[in-house]
């Protein structure tokens, strides 16, 4: 491309964190003057690079180059000081103080070292909010007291207080409206005609187009594309490049014939403000059935809301043809349903735990008497789990943080195997779980279904869905758009459900 | 974590299976670093006694007071490590023993007894305890909050029955407790109190269901909740039990001293939680140690008591209570980032 | 032992102030304290009523026993006069709160102000205040920072606790060589409790043949008082007196005490409990006297306000105006002389 070397060139990046490989070997390169997006589903690995470039994290292995020059961001500061700077999706503004002391913290402007010049200060922030296009927000204001888009400006405003060559945005259209998004993008192409360079980071692609000018795809820690031309490249090449798979899967067999049982899970109507509409949906035991979308089609919400873990403003999930009390965990437990969260650290594991009473936790009853646990049985059943599910280590006294991502989603799998239930909630059962370690997993979720649970399964990798699920629900906005049984679906339609809500069939 | 990617994970650790050491070297590997430590704090204490006081301090009956003084707010340590082990904190603890002895010392109470006035004591001690547990678990209140409001106001009302006033006791059932002549083969009743309480404590928090709930509520609310335990009867039963303590404590106070005062308990709150945090409980919730917690307490006392001997005054005891706290909660975090 | 003269001296306002009254008589053991009849040609204040007084009267909490006795103290006294008016504020211990009820009883054109202040130090602009608002201030027991802030203080002698403390020990074992003593005292870091200290300290050193061997602190609670009394006996296997500063504390003292089956040593309290009264008539334990802290400085104030208010003097002393300090003297009570001070014991 330029004869001159980029601004920013970043090779073989990898950062581990314990069980999962969050970047694996990612290069990227960006240009002066260039608005270079970064695209990727959630746990794609963005989040971790842009904390390694904004030197907030530090990579395990590979080069960063700044200028043609190799750099070390060992703080964020080191990172400024370059030149660089971020604009996180949650602002890290002070909401106790002004705009004008936000915009300066760190580096006030001061009269003999330390008296705070609070005048020149908001003079500046005035010059620069004006620049932004917002003149009327008050630099002596509040933080706290501003609306979502005019913290986003008062961040902007703090990264152009500095000497900025590189300016990271983390999702900044998510809070805006429309007409607050055109005056972002204003500023984008401001601040790239002085040759500043933005690296974008944005799950909406007509945004992509309209201001990109290259592509990066992350995906499972890894580059799968990178510079690809962001006007001409295909929407499709480029969803399939985020949803699809760089490895190919082998998914184990469907049974021969769907099953005929009754359903045990319904799903009648229900709905929740805001987030979903009314859905209906039967799983069968021994059945899988999936839920297909992108970020913000309502998945998650949806399996939160049949356990219970949100209360559902319409409708009701019955379980074994019984009603469950609606907003309550304990009674979608105690009527056999098992939830595998999203964020697995943060939702259902018990880090400082051993793997045992992880496994334990929520069967306790089946082997203790009069609330006294009796720890050999307890033991024994969690090691019969977790062998059943082939986890690794075979030891069940470990602690579960050491283990590896796909290892400790097999320990949440198995605490509901202990507790015997009847339907499991999947909620992205191989995020953060090594790409290696999936093929094992899909098996293990099948040996269940065959065993004759009830599976609902949510995820953001299409193929996975296909994969692995008979029956197959697409989600767009809060809404189910089409519902057909998996082997009747391939990737492009479902990208084309998924991203254009075109009417079923 | 392997370099590979594919083939599948599971498929090579079958080829070479990794066996940690077995289960019970690890938990025992770990109790013997945190125990040894506080043991081994304590018998440097022991040794600073015994060479200072050679006379005073080996002896069994300073081995007796110790235990006897270590008794009241051991007692109390024991409910409040379950409440940090939670996730929570219970300020109150302090506030409720004084009006547990208040209130179970006034006249009309001492009226009906030995048996009048424990169990006053242990009602009046639950009770604070259910009001700070529905305040919390069902009021959704912040535990630093609502048992700061329980402090502040149960020491108010100890200081509205009593004036102010000391209430002596006068039933002898209860003095008997601390006097010599009731000492069980030379074990004073409110040790054996405060043995019981410590045991059970350890028992419940490690062999029952109730305390692996307490565990999961302190290290991941949301991942207790989400595996269908109820985090609010947990919490609101943890309460219970702290409250529990406290009235337990308050009837061995009142024992001890012969006496109920609004001034009791004072600062309770504080070395119970000092205690409970150089035992190995993590403030934070998750990881508590009943042993430790009562080592912790042993420890202060017995710091005390070589202080007392040896004539040192009040702000020389103090200032080395503070280093012991930093210097075991130092240990701890060497010996913690070792596993 | 000019010093000890001169503290007659003042003793004996406080004396002939409260002499009247309750006791009926004079309050201390000085034998010589009956001059009552010598100057009354000048207007002193008697039992007789006069001018109507308002008297505002401010107080802490009462959070320890002698507190709660010299509230009701004065509460007694106020009452005993048919023209004195008392306004009492609700006790209290934060200081915001006692400056804004004094502040009222200013704003009610009280005659005279009687202010056991919460800190004395934080309410010395209120004291102040006052005074420039025309209305006297008695200053009771702890002292503001500035004279002006008061026309007279009333309090007690917490040195004259530790020297008649070590008198009486002194004197007790005055025969016996290589005496021990020991010291249980009060919260450490209160100036009173190091004032008691000294005194103790001071007195004994007319007693060569006595050797104070240990000092712990307590906290002024009946939980404390055992818990360092308990650690002082076992580091003490042999002593001949202990001086408690506390009667409050010294419950628990005498709990450990007998927790521990001592009964080898003579002990002195300090307050004037009546719990510490009544042992000591009983003369069945080790408590063989207390020294007093009195919490009749109270109604002294009363009467002291009360004469102000009717510009008056006191009598039994040839002034005309009241005095504008009056230190009340730490008597020794002991088996000869308890009953007197029996209705001023306190719970």
């Amino acid at each position: 491309m330029a004869p001159e070397p980029p601004l920013l060139s970043m090779s073989g990046i990898t950062k581990s964190f314990p069980g999962v490989r969050a970047l694996d070997g990612v290069d990227l390169d960006v240009q002066a003057g260039e608005v270079h997006c970064l695209l990727g589903q959630n746990g794609a690995g963005k989040s971790t690079l842009i904390k390694v470039l904004a030197g907030a994290h530090q990579p395990d292995t590979g080069t960063i180059r700044w200028r043609g020059e190799d750099v070390t961001l060992r703080s964020p500061i080191a990172a400024m000081r370059l030149g660089i700077a971020t604009i996180y999706q949650e602002l890290d503004l002070v909401e106790h103080l002004s705009v004008a002391e936000n915009v300066h913290l760190g580096h006030e402007p001061t009269a003999a070292g330390f008296v705070v010049r609070g005048r020149a200060a908001k003079a500046s922030t005035a010059e620069l909010l004006k620049r932004l296009g917002h003149p009327e927000v008050d630099p002596g204001r509040l933080v706290g007291d501003l609306s979502a888009a005019q913290q986003q400006i008062v961040s902007m405003a703090r990264a152009l207080s500095h000497d900025v060559r590189l300016i990271v945005m983390d999702e900044p259209s998510a809070a805006l409206d429309p007409d607050e998004v055109d005056n972002l993008f204003r500023i984008v192409a401001d601040l790239t005609a002085d040759g500043v360079a933005v690296v974008y980071i944005s799950h909406r692609l007509e945004e992509i187009r309209r201001i990109g000018d290259r592509v990066t795809v992350l995906k499972d820690g890894r580059a799968v594309a990178g510079g690809l031309p962001a006007e001409s490249t295909p929407t499709r090449e480029v969803v399939a490049l985020m949803t699809g798979r760089n490895v190919e899967y082998v998914f184990p067999e469907r049974p021969a014939e769907p099953p005929a049982a009754e359903p045990v899970l319904k799903v009648e109507g229900l709905s929740r403000q805001g987030e979903f509409a009314p859905l209906d949906l039967e799983v069968r035991p021994g059945e899988i059935v999936g839920l297909a979308g992108l970020v913000g089609s309502g998945r998650s919400e949806i399996l939160e809301t049949v356990y219970g873990a949100r209360k559902a403003t319409t409708g009701r999930v019955l379980v074994g043809g019984q009603p469950l009390r609606p907003g309550s965990v304990r009674a979608a437990v105690r009527a056999g349903l098992g939830l595998a969260p999203e964020e697995r650290k943060a939702q259902a594991l018990l880090m400082l735990e051993s793997v045992t009473r992880n496994v334990s936790v929520s069967a306790m009853s089946r082997f203790s008497r009069g609330g006294w646990i009796d720890r050999g049985a307890e033991l024994g059943a969690a090691r019969e789990a977790t062998r059943e599910l082939s986890l690794r280590p075979d030891n069940p006294a470990v602690p579960v943080r050491t283990l590896s991502g796909g290892n400790q989603q097999k320990a949440v799998l198995a605490r509901w195997l202990l507790r015997g239930c009847r339907v499991l909630l999947l909620d992205e059962p191989t995020r953060g779980v090594d790409v290696g370690a999936r093929a094992e997993l899909y098996a293990v979720i099948r040996r269940l279904a065959d065993e004759g649970l009830a599976v609902l399964l949510v995820s953001s990798e299409v193929p996975e869905v296909l994969g692995l699920a008979d029956r197959v629900l697409v989600l767009r906005e809060g809404r189910v758009v089409h519902e057909a049984p998996a082997r009747e679906l391939d990737e492009p339609r479902v990208l084309d459900l998924v991203m254009e809500g075109s009417p079923a069939s | 974590m392997t370099q590979h990617v594919s083939p599948p994970r599971g498929g090579t650790d079958k080829a070479a299976p990794v066996e940690g050491p077995p289960a019970w070297r690890v938990r025992l590997g770990r109790a013997d670093v945190r125990t040894l430590t506080l043991l081994g704090v304590l018998a440097v204490l022991v040794l600073i006694g015994g060479i200072t006081q050679p006379d005073s301090f080996l002896d069994t009956r300073n081995l007796q007071l110790v235990l006897t003084q270590a008794s009241v707010i051991g007692v109390v340590t024991v409910g409040m490590t379950f409440v940090i082990v939670s996730g929570g904190i219970d300020l109150s603890v302090g506030a409720i023993v004084a009006l547990s002895s208040v209130w179970a010392t006034t006249v009309a109470t001492q009226e009906y007894g030995f048996f009048g006035i424990l169990f006053t004591a242990v009602v009046v001690g639950v009770g604070c305890g259910l009001v700070n547990g529905v305040l919390i678990a069902f009021g959704q209140m912040v535990p630093f909050i609502a048992t700061l409001a329980m402090l502040a106001s149960a020491r108010g009302l100890a200081l509205q029955i009593t004036d102010g006033r000391t209430q002596v006791v006068t039933v002898p059932g209860v003095l008997d407790l601390a006097e010599r002549d009731s000492y069980v083969l030379g074990i004073p009743p409110l040790v054996m109190v405060f043995a019981a309480v410590t045991v059970i404590g350890w028992l419940v928090l490690n062999r029952t269901t109730f305390g692996r709930r307490t565990v999961a509520v302190g290290g991941n609310a949301e991942a207790a909740r989400l595996a269908g335990i109820d985090v609010r009867r947990q919490r609101l039963y943890l309460y219970l039990l702290s409250g529990l303590c406290c009235g337990i404590a308050a009837f061995l106070l009142i024992a001890l001293a012969g006496s109920g005062q609004n001034t009791n308990g004072n600062l309770y709150e504080l070395d119970a939680i000092a205690a409970a945090i150089i035992g190995g409980t993590l403030l934070t919730g998750g990881r508590g140690h009943i042993l430790g917690s009562v080592l912790g307490v042993l420890i202060f006392t017995t710091i005390t008591n070589i202080f007392a001997l040896n004539n040192l005054q009040t702000d020389v005891q103090q200032i080395a209570k503070g280093a012991i706290i930093v210097a075991a909660v130092l240990v701890q975090r060497r010996t913690a980032s070792t596993h | 032992m000019t010093k000890l003269t001169s503290r007659r001296g003042l003793l004996f306002g406080a004396a002939a102030v409260s002499a009247g009254a309750v006791l009926t008589g004079c309050t201390s053991n000085d034998p010589d304290g009956g001059d009552d009849k010598a100057a009354d040609t000048q207007p002193a204040a008697d039992d007789k009523p006069g001018k109507p007084v308002t008297i505002g009267y401010a107080g802490p909490q009462a959070d320890h026993g002698w507190l709660n006795a010299v509230n009701e103290q004065a509460k007694k006294r106020a009452e005993k006069y048919s023209e004195v008016t008392l306004e009492v504020t609700e006790g209290s211990n934060d200081t915001a709160q006692q400056i804004g009820q004094i502040e009222t009883l200013i704003n009610k054109k009280v005659d005279v102000l009687v202010i056991l202040p919460a800190d004395g130090k934080a309410l010395t602009q209120v004291g102040l205040k006052a005074m420039r608002a025309g209305i006297p201030v008695i200053n009771l027991d702890r002292i503001f920072n500035s004279p002006q802030a008061y026309r007279c203080w009333v309090g007690g002698d917490n040195y004259g606790m530790g020297l008649n403390a070590a008198h009486y020990i002194g004197e007790k074992l005055k025969d016996k060589s290589d005496a021990k003593v020991i010291e249980l005292a009060g919260i450490d870091n209160l100036e009173l409790t190091q004032q008691r200290t000294q005194g103790f300290d001071d007195g004994l050193k007319n007693y060569p043949n006595i050797k104070k061997v240990a000092r712990q602190a307590a906290e002024f609670t009946v939980e404390s008082g055992q818990a360092k009394m308990a650690q002082l006996l076992q580091a003490q296997s042999d002593f001949d007196a202990l001086w408690n500063h506390d009667d409050d504390q010294g419950v628990g003292a005498l709990r450990a005490i007998e927790q521990a089956g001592r009964d080898d040593f003579l002990m002195v309290g300090g307050a004037g409990a009546l719990s510490a009264f009544q042992a000591i008539k009983a003369d069945s334990g080790v408590l063989k006297a207390t020294v007093l802290y009195p919490p009749t400085m109270a109604a002294s104030a009363i009467d002291l306000a009360r004469a102000l208010g009717q510009g008056k003097g006191v009598s039994g002393l040839a002034e005309f105006e009241i005095p504008s300090t009056v230190t009340c003297y730490s008597a020794v009570v002991d088996k000869d002389n308890v009953d007197q001070y029996m209705s001023t014991g306190f719970k």
